[in-house]
């Protein structure tokens, strides 16, 4: 084909669009909301999943070293546990640290340890932070191997609600993402099958005067793409809107940062290119397939 | 050309819509097909469509043996014909002209001859007053030579009408035929589907009667008087009809293009006909 046949064809594809403006319109209409319900599921999961992974962040192994190590050698584990697998972040707590923790953790510990002046007595110790909750169990193992190692405590009930919880939330987001989907695409198909209804007798005119089924179907995957791109973009536009509304809010509120850590809560800044690009990408491919898929049943002229 | 030879359509409910047909309708000829409502003679022309295949026997249209066309093969087939429909057909989000031009831009035919065609078929039908209307801004009977006049543009080798002045008044009913008389005057074959039988009467031709599935009649006749002609004129007229297509040049800037365009087959005849001195009918 030539490329004054191809311009054609992208030509009237976009002309449809006006032609059938209210189709065009509902066309449109059905695939925003319905991208906006699949992305705001999908953005939700992402926060959810973040947020989860942030309470698991403040979930420590407290490593306690053997009292008689010498400073050298307390150094020395501090860098074996920096080198390890899994490991977020590892805090040295001294012995005079971990001193004045216990008496300011215990009620009334300034009056009990007060006739005590030597906190040589208490261990060095660590605070480890690991990256992978789901392999706390093991990485806890790890630490309690290395020499000088008095004992590496962890809450392995937190990390297992924290996967139980990871889990669930997956689950349910998983379910729903997929609902939505298969709804979007049903509410979609049946809206692209009306427009191409409305149009049948057009491609069996097409069909008589000899239009192979590709000619005939390009101004429809044009009209989808485009339609479909205008969906996407709309979509991706007022989900921003939405999530910098949402984001302020959460972020207002003190406790719930302190909860999850600060940074659980995905800034838009942070996936705002990919947002835009999958809302895009997704608006025009199932406007544009969603189009041609519907002149199909018509073609068998 | 259309040939089917021993031709039978049965449909999935156990329906015999046509009953060992066997017809030649050869280049050039101008035919009516008629026959009661359910006789077998839309069957025929969904036959002709390729838009079913026969039960048995064969059907030859334009050198195309449609019974063993791919279907990805049935476009290219459909270019070689041209349509005229009751209901007229027309794209009604496309102009007069676009609705024409539609046919040429199938054919992925040049810009440049499109500006050209269009407009010349339009006026051969006497609508270049209406180039820019919506089909839903004409009367029956323009839409009806829009129709023609997008059936003519590739100029097909035939022409398949199926009733064609059946939405359309009487009086206009004529003019319509007439018009498909003067096409067929320039070498392309009519083959027209009526149940008007005073629009039969009055042009006369070959006439073809399809009853139950079955033609029960196939003779030419006169005009006007319906009387059927002696023998020796009806071998004649039908040798007539018989003749071959002219042969022409096809216009440069075609290129691949294996479509002939019916102004290139008016010079031709034009020039056939001068000389041999004068047009034979």
């Amino acid at each position: 084909m030539k490329i004054s046949g191809i311009k054609y064809l992208a030509n009237q594809g976009i002309e449809n669009i006006w032609k059938n403006k209210m189709m065009a319109f509902a066309t449109f209409c059905v695939l925003l909301i319905s991208l906006l319900l699949v992305g705001c599921s999908v953005l939700f999961y992402i926060n959810m999943n973040s947020m989860i992974l942030g309470l698991g962040n403040q979930n420590e192994v407290a490593v306690y070293v053997e009292t008689d190590t010498p400073q050298e050698r307390v150094d020395e584990i501090g860098e074996q546990l920096r080198n390890m697998d899994n490991i977020g972040s590892v805090t040295y707590i001294s012995k005079k640290e971990a001193y004045e923790r216990m008496q300011s953790q215990i009620s009334q510990g300034k009056e009990i340890f007060d006739y005590i002046d030597d906190y040589q007595f208490m261990p060095d110790g660590f605070s480890v932070t690991v990256v992978d909750n789901e392999q706390l169990r093991a990485t806890v193992e790890a630490i309690t191997r290395i020499e000088n190692i008095q004992s590496a405590d962890s809450s392995p009930q937190v990390a297992e609600f924290l996967r139980e919880l990871r889990r669930v939330v997956t689950l349910i987001a998983g379910a729903a993402i997929i609902a939505l989907a298969a709804v979007s695409m049903i509410m979609i198909s049946n809206t692209t099958k009306a427009s191409v209804f409305s149009r049948r007798e057009e491609i069996q005119i097409m069909k008589y005067v000899g239009a192979t089924n590709a000619f005939i179907r390009t101004p429809f995957f044009v009209e989808g793409l485009v339609t479909g791109f205008f969906s996407g973009a709309g979509a991706f536009f007022i989900t921003w809107a939405i999530y910098r509304s949402v984001y302020n809010i959460l972020m207002a509120q003190g406790m719930l940062i302190n909860a999850f850590g600060a940074g659980s809560i995905v800034p838009f800044a942070d996936i705002r290119l990919y947002c835009g690009l999958a809302y895009l990408a997704v608006g025009s491919l199932v406007g544009a397939f969603g189009s041609v898929i519907s002149t199909r049943k018509h073609l068998d002229v | 050309m259309v040939e089917l030879q021993n031709v039978s359509v049965t449909y999935s409910g156990g329906v015999d819509a046509l009953n060992n047909v066997s017809l030649k309708i050869n280049d050039g000829d101008f035919a009516f097909v008629v026959g009661s409502s359910g006789a077998g003679k839309s069957t025929m022309i969904k036959l002709l469509l390729k838009e079913i295949d026969a039960t048995s026997g064969t059907v030859t249209v334009n050198g195309y043996n449609l019974g063993k066309l791919k279907k990805r093969k049935i476009p290219e087939f459909r270019r070689t014909l041209g349509f005229v429909f009751q209901d007229f057909r027309l794209i009604p989000s496309m102009t007069v002209y676009e609705n024409i031009a539609f046919v040429l831009r199938v054919l992925d035919a040049p810009l440049k001859y499109i500006r050209k065609r269009v407009p010349y078929v339009i006026s051969l039908v006497g609508l270049h007053a209406k180039t820019n209307s919506y089909p839903d801004e004409l009367s029956g009977g323009e839409k009806q030579r829009v129709a023609i006049a997008r059936a003519l543009v590739n100029d097909p080798q035939l022409i398949i009408a199926d009733e064609p002045t059946g939405n359309i008044d009487p009086e206009l009913s004529y003019e319509i035929v007439e018009l498909l008389k003067g096409i067929n005057d320039q070498g392309t074959t009519i083959l027209m589907v009526t149940h008007e039988h005073d629009l039969v009467r009055h042009f006369g031709g070959r006439i073809i009667n399809i009853t139950n599935g079955e033609i029960v009649y196939d003779e030419i006749v006169t005009g006007t008087n319906a009387e059927v002609l002696p023998e020796v004129e009806l071998a004649q007229a039908m040798e007539n009809a018989a003749r071959p297509r002219p042969q022409y040049a096809m216009p440069e800037d075609i290129g691949e293009n294996n479509v002939p365009y019916v102004d290139d087959v008016i010079a031709a005849i034009t020039s056939t006909a001068t000389e041999q001195g004068g047009a034979e009918k």
